[in-house]
């Protein structure tokens, strides 16, 4: 289904577009890359700031309200200009086992960043209780962690070769 | 000695030769180069945008600086090594590619751009508080920073596509 998928996808205008101009791919792809940028820069404040490591003169729900909107901009934007990447060329990321690995490590990161927001907003963690603290350090750790295999699966995507009987 | 007997001399050291003889060696380089990369351009942009007065302008700029120089520094050094190591393993195709070289060349600008704006503008963003607008000419180097670290970006995804 997904090979027919990919063929229906590659034969529509704007894929053959797409295809058509040499520049567009790697146009799209410094674009996705400069909103990694944004997306890591807010990721980075939060997690680093739960973890304490830096701006604590900084209020965690103010960080937090600053951020989190970039966080999602960035992501709404990643996906678009994913999609154009997965447009332009159907039969390569769809069947390689990296882009599936990454897009479920992106899920889980989206669903663990919204978390930990809403979870510093609780009473229980603007009460300073320490099982709330180290709750959120852990998480912030393991976003930080996830946020680097999500770069590391999408710069492999390139290096993977499509799984058997993948159109060519 | 020119740069392509420089590249030739590189190519057979035994650490260029282990980098392209390996088939994850390079493509590991290249995700810490990346992650590096983003991590750069990631925190200067928060100070860029807060300079320019797009962001946090309820923020002070140095103390903005204070916290965000630092991670710049350290994933730069990061990107940089990782991005030696890259060069040191293919050097004759990097040379001859015209995007690395324009990268190199804005990597300069960009370089000289942050050492004058912190020689120049370090004393007088003391007064740049909370809800003050930061002088013209730091908004202007601001704009220059973040322009060019755009097009670095593209420069280096360039690179891929060209070699």
């Amino acid at each position: 289904m997904l090979t027919a998928f990919a063929i229906w996808l590659r034969a529509t205008p704007l894929s053959i577009a797409i295809a058509s101009h040499d520049w567009v791919i790697p146009a799209v792809q410094s674009l996705h890359i400069i909103m990694i940028a944004a997306l890591i820069g807010s990721i980075l404040v939060i997690n680093l700031r739960l973890l304490g490591l830096m701006e604590r003169s900084q209020a965690v729900s103010a960080l937090m309200g600053h951020y989190l909107p970039v966080v999602a901009v960035s992501i709404l934007v990643l996906a678009l200009t994913g999609a154009v990447l997965i447009i332009g060329e159907p039969t390569r990321a769809l069947f390689r086992i990296t882009f599936w690995i990454k897009m479920a490590l992106v899920l889980a990161a989206v669903i663990l960043t919204w978390g930990l927001g809403r979870f510093s907003r609780t009473g229980l963690a603007l009460s300073g209780d320490a099982g709330a603290a180290l709750t959120l350090k852990g998480g912030a750790v393991l976003a930080l962690l996830l946020w680097t295999a999500i770069i590391f699966a999408g710069r492999w995507i390139g290096y993977t070769e499509g799984w058997p009987g993948a159109p060519q | 000695m020119d740069l392509n007997d420089l590249a030739e001399r590189l190519k057979a050291t035994p650490l260029s030769l282990a980098i392209s003889g390996s088939d994850t060696l390079f493509p590991l380089l290249e995700c810490v180069h990346v992650l590096a990369v983003v991590t750069v351009v990631g925190a200067i942009a928060i100070v860029d945008l807060r300079l320019l007065g797009l962001r946090a302008r309820g923020r002070h700029v140095q103390e903005l600086l204070h916290q965000f120089v630092p991670v710049t520094l350290g994933a730069f050094a990061v990107g940089f090594v990782a991005g030696a190591l890259m060069f040191i393993a293919k050097p004759d195709t990097y040379l001859a590619n015209a995007f690395f070289l324009v990268k190199m060349l804005l990597l300069a600008l960009a370089g000289a751009n942050a050492i004058a704006f912190h020689l120049l503008f370090g004393r007088a963003l003391a007064g740049v508080g909370p809800g003050v607008a930061a002088p013209l000419p730091a908004r202007l180097s601001g704009l220059f920073s973040l322009s060019v670290w755009i097009a670095i970006i593209a420069c280096g995804r360039w690179i891929g596509f060209t070699t």
